[in-house]
């Protein structure tokens, strides 16, 4: 006999997949031809079919703790061939959001974060702090050359953003817990530090989304948007630690090779971030509900980008009242993006990671078989 | 030209001679209705004359047919039309004139069958009824089955001043100058009988028929297994014409998908399970799975299915066939499955791919305005119009000839009453 399930829909979780994004759910009626078109989906960790029937079920924690909902990397092969307009990758992103609201810490950030209506305060936040710097130093009348230093200085920028990045790590280290915990509570065993490595190899080389085939067009755009964020990243820890322990000092001359590399990886993550949008906008029928989510954190990141070039080049105009308005909207938005990271799509790069190398390990302990012959 | 008893009203017209057109004309005619048949084709019997067997009885079509072709040889008052088609319906229920256009045959009733015209015959053609699979003469017989009994000439292929044919005739049954005639009917009611056409398997991209050769369809399948068939009988692989080893059914290939038929054909999951006793008597150790969504074998097919289902050698796999790749040098199919039910997901390599193509209702060239619902579909609701068979439903030749019945009593109803008032 079969083992007896006993099934206690969080019909609320239902209503909330369906009502952000998820709406053609229950359309779905398990006939696993998104798990089979999907090139993605390997045996031993199935989606999308798996974590439809969870979500339909209003299995929250089931679909959730999924890992196939990270391994999932939007193609949309899956909704150009569903036979039934379920729309599986639109209830997969609407999964992912879910995640990341439901594992979220705080949980009000989560929610915040998610939902559009809050939005002003998402941002009235860092107006304040900026501007009551601002308002602060400006006292003082501003003398050439003007430097951003003079209205945010360093010595207030630099703890404050330490504190923001804390938060940041905080929250993701609670979220990414949450979340192994839940996956090990629905049986997932792959460890993650082991199988670390050959994922970051993975996600750098792009080699899931190079499988895509209905939604091709996001590959270049993702992998510029990454590989020019890392190397934003790279410089700007860099140059951080460098000005604090007084090795360097702000602002670079521009032959100075940070200088450059940084300015190269702006260009390459403002390119791609634009490739994003552009592929967004041109089919306005793939938007959903969960284009305000997916959409805060691009918009946000492309934000930062331009104005820090725009920064930069205003600086170099020396025209005091754009400068420090332009450099005011950068820091807003820069705060922005990692003091809310723990709760918007940039959070997708943690969870997506973490899910990756479990799934990466399990499969491997289970020598996953993806192909048998039977005798032809 | 009208004939004097059709005009009084109580005529019927049946539009396509399968098996729900013949029921309901055999049925109506015996009660005593003058019935107009037509048939678009050279013959009668349309898709069903073409099975090797009928489930769930697994008889051949032959014995049934053949008593119907009987009882319409001996019955006056139907007149059976062939490569015919209604051009127009004026008038109202009760009272039609409609107007059929009779393509030439080219071949009298004074041919025996004998063939030398195909001997003598330069040219082919490829054989429709064979889905392509093999070629016939311009001078043909369609099948073995053939009624009305006479060979039929392809004009459209035969080289220009080509007369061998009617110089090979022993009997002058050719004539190549026959034209096309034009015919008038007063019919007090029309059935619709046109029944359905195999789903064009090459607009699922995804499962590769077109591209690769041994994927076929269930009707090719079909006709493979049928003795008067491209094969004789036998099935094979496209690519080689070899035995296949094992061998992939795909249900719902096309149909309960809203890219192609939205609806359940319905006969598609028998079917499989019919071909797949085909399989096991021909090559009893070839290795069969058929890949499903839900084995849908309602009232007494569910007996036919846990029959067949006892053969070791079949597998029923839940999980819908999403994509088929081919190894280029074997011509083998990949075919990619999450197995539902195991929760594997399985890429696994078969000599043949059948996709279980669904019925789509031939409707071409009936009268505008014929109600139809959101599938095309004929449905019941303009008077003097009855729908019969797979053009109103998907359905099996046994359901058919239970609609078919009930629209001949329909039709009756019309003409009595129209009689009654005319």
């Amino acid at each position: 006999m079969a083992e007896t399930l006993l099934v206690e829909p969080d019909s609320a979780f239902i209503n909330d997949v369906m009502a952000s994004g998820g709406a053609d759910l229950k359309k779905c009626f398990q006939c696993a031809t998104c798990t089979s078109v999907c090139d993605l989906s390997e045996d031993g960790l199935t989606f999308p079919r798996r974590v439809m029937i969870a979500a339909q079920w209003g299995l929250k924690d089931k679909a959730l703790a999924d890992p196939g909902i990270w391994l999932c990397h939007n193609c949309g092969d899956c909704t150009v061939n569903c036979p039934r307009g379920a729309k599986p990758s639109n209830i997969m992103g609407v999964l992912r959001k879910e995640a990341i609201k439901a594992f979220s810490f705080p949980k009000i950030a989560g929610t915040m974060v998610s939902e559009a209506k809050y939005l002003a305060v998402l941002f009235l936040l860092p107006i304040l702090i900026f501007g009551t710097i601002a308002a602060i130093e400006l006292r003082h009348p501003l003398v050439r050359p003007y430097i951003y230093a003079e209205v945010f200085p360093a010595s207030i920028l630099e703890p404050l953003f330490y504190a923001v990045s804390a938060l940041a790590v905080l929250g993701f280290a609670v979220g990414v817990t949450r979340f192994v915990r839940a996956m090990r509570a629905a049986g997932v065993e792959g460890r993650i530090l082991p199988a670390l490595a050959p994922t970051l190899v993975e996600i750098i080389t792009h080699r899931r989304f190079m499988k895509c085939t209905a939604n091709k067009d996001r590959y270049l755009g993702h992998l510029l948007t990454l590989c020019g964020f890392v190397g934003l990243a790279i410089t700007g820890t860099s140059v951080g630690i460098g000005t604090m322990l007084d090795l360097m000092h702000t602002p670079l001359p521009f032959l100075s090779g940070w200088k450059l590399f940084a300015n190269l990886s702006a260009g390459v993550v403002l390119v791609g971030t634009v490739l994003l949008i552009g592929d967004r906008m041109k089919s306005p029928e793939k938007w959903n509900d969960t284009t305000y989510f997916d959409g805060f954190f691009i918009v946000v990141l492309a934000g930062v980008v331009a104005t820090g070039i725009l920064s930069e080049l205003l600086r170099v105009a020396q025209s005091a009242g754009l400068m420090y308005s332009v450099y005011f909207i950068h820091l807003v938005l820069i705060f922005s993006l990692f003091l809310y990271a723990p709760y918007s799509k940039f959070a997708h790069f943690v969870y997506r990671t973490v899910a990756m190398a479990a799934a990466r390990d399990a499969q491997l302990k289970a020598g996953a078989v993806t192909t048998q012959s039977v005798n032809a | 030209m009208a004939d004097a008893r059709s005009s009084n009203g109580k005529s019927i017209l049946v539009i396509g001679g399968g098996v729900a057109g013949l029921t309901t004309a055999i049925e109506a005619a015996e009660a005593g209705c003058q019935v107009i048949l037509v048939e678009k084709s050279p013959f009668l019997g349309g898709r069903a004359v073409s099975f090797s067997l009928y489930f769930p009885k697994l008889c051949p079509p032959t014995c049934g047919f053949e008593i119907n072709f009987r009882r319409i040889k001996n019955n006056p008052r139907i007149t059976v039309l062939t490569q015919a088609e209604l051009t127009s319906l004026t008038g109202a229920a009760g009272d039609y004139e409609a107007t059929v256009k009779v393509a030439p045959r080219f071949v009298s009733e004074a041919c025996t069958l004998c063939g030398d015209c195909a001997k003598a015959c330069p040219v082919e053609r490829p054989d429709d009824f064979n889905f392509g699979e093999s070629k016939t003469k311009a001078a043909y017989l369609p099948h073995n089955m053939t009624y009305p009994a006479a060979y039929v000439i392809d004009r459209s292929v035969c080289p220009a001043g080509c007369k061998a044919c009617v110089e090979a005739c022993p009997y002058g049954a050719i004539d190549l100058n026959q034209g096309a005639q034009q015919k008038t009917f007063h019919v007090a009611a029309v059935v619709v009988a046109t029944g359905w056409a195999p789903y064009d398997a090459s607009k699922i991209s995804n499962l590769g028929f077109g591209r690769f050769p041994n994927v076929v369809t269930n009707v090719m399948l079909e006709r493979m297994a049928a003795v008067n068939g491209p094969t004789g009988g036998k099935i094979l692989r496209p690519s080689d014409g070899k035995e296949p080893a094992s061998i992939a059914f795909v249900q719902c290939a096309g149909s309960r998908d809203e890219n192609h038929l939205p609806y359940c054909s319905s006969v598609c999951c028998s079917a499989s399970l019919k071909h797949s006793t085909y399989i096991r008597s021909l090559y009893p150790d070839a290795q069969v799975t058929i890949f499903y969504i839900d084995v849908r074998t309602p009232g007494l097919l569910e007996d036919f299915r846990a029959k067949v289902a006892t053969n070791g050698h079949l597998k029923l796999v839940k999980g819908k066939v999403g994509k088929i790749g081919e190894d280029p040098q074997t011509h083998d199919l990949w075919v990619t499955v999450e197995d539902v039910l195991a929760g594997r997901k399985t890429t696994q390599r078969f000599s043949l791919v059948v996709l279980a193509t669904g019925m789509v209702p031939q409707t071409e060239g009936l009268p505008q305005g014929l109600p139809r619902d959101e599938f095309g579909f004929v449905t019941d609701g303009a008077p003097g119009f009855i729908g019969a068979g797979c053009v109103k439903r998907p359905e099996d030749v046994a359901s058919s000839v239970r609609d078919a019945t009930g629209a001949a009593l329909k039709a009756l109803q019309s003409a009595v009453r129209s009689a009654h008032h005319g």
